[in-house]
């Protein structure tokens, strides 16, 4: 099923050609208006542009010219990726959202020897805010990525916490999740078009985002149970070491996202609803109806996630098994079923964490790889296997990643998670809410 | 199909510069991960070291690239200790997670626009290795010339950055295999299994666990050198998460805690993996499908093939932790 | 009880070391080894270790007895530097010890071994005993490449083991993988191999425990032994016919403290004892292991 509903993602076909001398001309203007309103296109120079071929491997890369130009010759006629880099560009200036930083050549685009690709900028909103309000602004972004990695980081934190393993394929999981929903909400599957009798479900078999996150979350649920039992439960009664399972995870997470990337392609893409949004203000800052909701719905989630972990039978059970699994499984405590739900709810957490970044941010088949780091970065500040912990840290660094953004610059903005891990490991090992223990 | 261009090519890619860079580089991941036990997932920011290093020189500093060899393991080591004083004295986890982070760190530095100075942004640096082309050409190999016989035909261009590459193997290999064996090697395996025990017998574990990461970190520098002269340039992206991910694979595929594991596994590693890529590539000329569902065309060959990688690491782990060519009962990581 | 057997002329010493010490907790003792005070350690709000005062005889075999839990192998992991104790000084031989890191305790002569062997199983016998060499100049890595440098001193290493593995009959699996031993001979190789690190003070923790009642004699053979020729020895056990058969002296833990101190006769007597052992079986049922 899940193979089969990530499979109906086409993969555009490539012609193969040979010939020689194929270059992709990338030109970046300005748009914007003089005093009487006539568009005034100005070259905007100095911006790198990279170009990678269908498996990733970078073919060029180059800077704009004066005229805003850069040519970058491609060794054939095939599908490319072009990636603009965003840090690149002026002070003050951002793209516009029809022209995003990624774009796509295909092969059969190329009508002469030479593709061309244009770019456009405009004053984003930034360059005119006062510092207040970008703190501000700032803060409100840091608080959407913290709730987004406060949940994928849940089952990360508590997977480790049950089982001592590692996860290194748990940022596929929050990938898998924006996936399973693009599938329902975009690429459509014909065989439920019957359902169009539904609200929000229409005859190509494509579902509002309404119904394709929950379902979308429901297929993380999935994920992690089909990989709890079908790969790590049976490993772990087969008496397989942590080591081997760690590298296995890695293993997972070259396969996984291979998978994604063979069916989703390398470039970026958005849900369907939502994707352009008018800002309402709310004193200082701006936020889109789309963000507020999914900031709200996050919250609530993360809230029903502590408040099950602090009052309910199994919650207790799963924190005491983190806590000390050889005490829990002598006073009971079924510990291979408080793991299961460890994977199942730590899937749908991450697959729901997925989601919400794609609404944020679009979807692509690494979103996950890139939170990754964050993700332990999160949990290591909270305290590693500790699910308040996860809570706390993955909010507390996406936070900051964000407001670090304030005073370095935006494409080094997740350096300081480096630093507060090793600060962290340094001066207190168990994380803000974990419990002293021996070390060393 | 064309099955000389296949054989012909995986021939090549068996002992090809992919190849040695790999083998270097999981010697050195072997020192750390096979002998010592600690988990290093970021041997792509020790290969970055070596990377940069030769390609400042001429770049940023506009001195003689061989400088760049002393630099980049100046680099490494002070890597190294940044990742160790925070992690060696905690649970293995720890140094795994911080290596992940500062690999990805490293790579955001050097491809950012606010270093380009330095490390030429996402372009990366080109134009560095005219004095080790020379130093070829001094021995009479015309870069441009074909040399050897079928199916190992190579331009001189190509030759001699693979004979100083399988030189540098050898010298390294030659190198582990006589720490291994020595009683440094000796407290290196101990603490792989049991550091309490070590430390009760009076080793300092954490100074042991130090130089092992330092010195695997700095085997792994001249791996990323060795790739920066072949290519004659240095990419920020080639230097992502999933490299490190790929030597390990090679590694664990030729075996653990063997010298011979960590230049036999990458040999296999390229071997099949250029063979596939070829094969795959004839085959899929015209898309596959089964019915109206696209199994794989050309553009997806690639993703494929990576695909069977992370298939055969896990396929390993659980039927061959100790590799194709292991002995079990030897098996380093996690004492089973 | 064990068979009675003559008293070798340095257990008789020891004894008469011994004889004048009074039989309560923390009795200062005429030439202690190590002593210790005040030494705490918590673990979330349950205290396991709180001795007030502590003290070992040079030259005598010592046992560390209690019911589990009693905090003994915490004690253990504290004075070695496995462990960091909330408040305490102790010291060893006189040198201050608080501060100092687990690897070098044993630099200084005070070897411990664990209460699960740790024979490190993937290496041989004999390279576990290598290992238990102190100051081998093979062991930094700028010399690890020049046998030359190390060979010889490998060698004799390489002798005293042997002749160490002789002792302790292991001679036969000199060359096999550690983890093709069985339990009582993991216990004789740790012992083994503390021994290269030519110690003072030995501090075994339960080297009973696993071991099949056949090797137990010779154990204790051992362990007399240790001490015949000069060491102190210093072990928790549970097995109490091995500790009257072959203590000079027995400290008695239970909840953290030291609550008795005596012969092996005295401490058989000792109501107090009695009932710490029978209260710990009472009372507990989970909570069993050790830290």
């Amino acid at each position: 099923m899940f193979l089969s509903v990530l499979g109906s993602l086409f993969a555009s076909m490539t012609s193969t050609a040979h010939a020689a001398d194929y270059a992709l001309r990338i030109q970046v203007k300005e748009l914007s208006r003089d005093a009487s309103g006539k568009t005034d296109n100005q070259p905007v120079a100095g911006v790198s542009i990279s170009v990678t071929d269908a498996n990733g491997v970078v073919v060029g890369a180059g800077e704009t010219d004066e005229s805003g130009v850069v040519v970058i010759p491609v060794p054939n006629k095939a599908d490319y990726t072009i990636t603009l880099d965003e840090s690149t560009l002026p002070d003050g200036e951002s793209l516009d959202p029809k022209t995003p930083a990624v774009q796509q050549v295909v092969a059969d685009s190329f009508i002469t020897n030479t593709k061309v690709i244009s770019y456009f900028t405009g004053v984003s909103q930034s360059a005119s805010m006062s510092g207040f309000e970008k703190v501000a602004q700032r803060l409100v972004d840091g608080v959407r990525l913290g709730l987004v990695l406060a949940m994928c980081s849940v089952g990360l934190s508590l997977i480790f916490g049950t089982t001592g393993l590692t996860n290194f394929a748990h940022s596929e999981m929050v990938t898998f999740g924006g996936l399973a929903a693009f599938v329902f909400n975009v690429t459509g599957l014909s065989f439920l078009g019957f359902l169009s009798f539904l609200p929000g479900i229409r005859d190509d078999g494509t579902f509002h985002i309404f119904w394709a996150a929950p379902i979308g979350i429901a297929f993380g649920a999935g994920f992690g149970w089909a990989l709890n039992d079908g790969i790590f439960g049976r490993l772990r009664r087969r008496g397989i070491g942590l080591v081997t399972q760690m590298v296995l995870t890695v293993g997972l997470s070259i396969l996984l996202r291979n998978f994604f990337l063979s069916r989703f392609e390398g470039r970026t893409r958005p849900f369907r609803e939502f994707t352009l949004q008018e800002a309402i203000e709310i004193g200082p800052i701006s936020i889109t109806p789309r963000d507020l909701i999914v900031s709200i719905l996050s919250l609530g989630i993360l809230v029903m996630v502590a408040l099950g972990l602090r009052y309910t039978r199994l919650g207790k059970a799963t924190r005491a098994v983190s806590d000390n699994p050889d005490l829990a499984s002598a006073t009971g405590i079924d510990s291979e079923r408080v793991i299961r739900l460890v994977w199942i709810v730590g899937g749908a957490l991450a697959a729901a964490g997925g989601i919400f970044r794609g609404l944020d941010e679009q979807i692509s088949f690494d979103m996950g790889g890139r939170l990754l780091f964050l993700m332990f970065a999160g949990i290591t500040l909270g305290g590693l296997g500790s699910a308040f912990g996860a809570l706390v840290g993955g909010f507390v660094v996406g936070v900051m990643v964000e407001m670090a953004s304030l005073v370095v610059p935006t494409e080094l903005k997740t350096t300081p998670a480096l630093l507060v891990l090793i600060l962290v490991l340094l001066f207190r090992p168990q994380g803000i809410l974990g419990k002293a223990q021996r070390v060393g | 199909m064309d099955w000389n261009l296949v054989l012909e090519n995986s021939l090549k890619g068996f002992i090809g510069i992919n190849a040695v860079y790999f083998a270097v580089a999981a010697l050195g991941l072997n020192v750390q991960f096979g002998y010592t036990g600690l988990l290093n997932f970021g041997q792509a920011g020790f290969m970055a070291c070596g990377a940069y290093g030769l390609g400042m020189t001429s770049k940023y500093f506009g001195i003689s690239m061989w400088w760049g060899i002393p630099l980049g393991i100046l680099f490494s080591v002070a890597l190294g200790l940044l990742m160790g004083i925070p992690t060696l004295r905690l649970r293995a986890d720890y140094l795994a997670i911080v290596t992940i982070a500062s690999a990805e760190i490293i790579r955001l530095i050097v491809r950012s626009v606010k270093f380009k100075t330095y490390f030429g942004g996402s372009d990366g640096i080109n134009g560095f290795s005219d004095e080790f082309r020379k130093l070829g050409n001094s021995f009479g190999i015309e870069e441009s010339a074909q040399y050897g016989f079928w199916p190992f035909r190579f331009t001189g261009r190509e030759l001699w950055t693979l004979v100083v590459g399988w030189i540098v193997v050898a010298l390294l290999g030659f190198l582990v295999y006589k720490l291994m064996k020595s009683p440094w090697g000796r407290v290196l395996k101990a603490i792989r299994e049991d550091e309490d025990a070590v430390k009760s017998l009076g080793k300092n574990v954490f100074s042991y666990k130090m130089q092992s990461l330092i010195l695997g970190g700095v085997i792994g520098t001249i791996s990323g050198m060795i790739f920066a002269l072949d290519r004659a340039s240095v990419q920020p992206d080639n230097y992502s998460r999933d490299v490190t991910f790929y030597i390990l694979t090679a590694l664990v595929l030729g075996g653990v805690a063997k010298v011979s594991g960590s230049i036999i596994g990458p040999m296999i590693f390229w071997g099949l993996f250029t063979f596939m890529d070829n094969f795959l590539r004839q085959v899929a000329k015209d898309p596959i499908n089964i019915g109206n569902l696209t199994i794989m065309n050309s553009t997806q060959v690639g993703q494929f093939n990576y695909m069977l990688i992370g298939l055969t690491l896990i396929l390993l782990m659980v039927y061959r932790p100790q590799g194709v060519f292991g002995n079990r009962q030897e098996m380093a990581f996690d004492g089973r | 009880m064990g068979a009675e057997r003559e008293l070798s002329s340095t257990a008789i010493a020891a004894r008469a070391a011994l004889s004048g010490v009074a039989r309560e907790p923390g009795a200062s003792k005429a030439d202690p080894i190590l002593s210790a005070s005040g030494v705490r350690r918590d673990f979330g709000g349950i205290t396991a270790v709180d001795v007030e005062r502590v003290e070992v005889q040079r030259g005598s075999i010592t046992a560390l007895i209690g019911p589990n839990g009693a905090g003994k192998t915490t004690l253990f992991n504290l004075l070695t530097g496995f462990d960091t104790a909330n408040s305490g000084v102790w010291t060893f031989d006189g040198r201050s010890m608080e501060k100092i890191a687990s690897h070098r305790t044993a630099a200084m002569g005070m070897v411990r071994t664990f209460q699960l062997t740790k024979s490190l199983t993937k290496l041989s016998v004999i390279e576990n005993m290598r290992l238990g060499a102190t100051d081998q100049k093979g062991e930094k890595w700028w010399n690890g490449l020049f046998s030359g440098i190390w060979k010889s001193q490998e060698a004799s290493n390489t002798e005293r083991a042997d002749a160490l593995l002789e002792r302790f009959k292991l001679s036969h699996m000199r060359d096999e993988y550690a983890g093709s031993l069985s339990g009582g001979q993991r216990k004789l190789l740790e012992m083994a191999r503390a021994l290269m690190t030519n110690p003072t003070l030995v501090m075994l923790d339960e080297p009973m425990a696993g071991v099949n009642p056949a090797l137990k004699q010779s154990l204790n053979e051992h362990i007399r032994g240790l001490r015949d020729e000069g060491m102190t020895v210093l072990f928790v056990e549970h097995d109490m016919d091995m500790v009257h058969d072959i203590s000079d002296w027995v400290i008695v833990m239970a909840e953290g403290r030291v609550i008795a101190e005596g012969t092996p006769d005295d401490i058989s007597k000792n109501p107090a004892v009695i009932d710490a052992y029978l209260g710990a079986h009472q009372g507990r049922s989970l909570m069993e292991e050790e830290a």
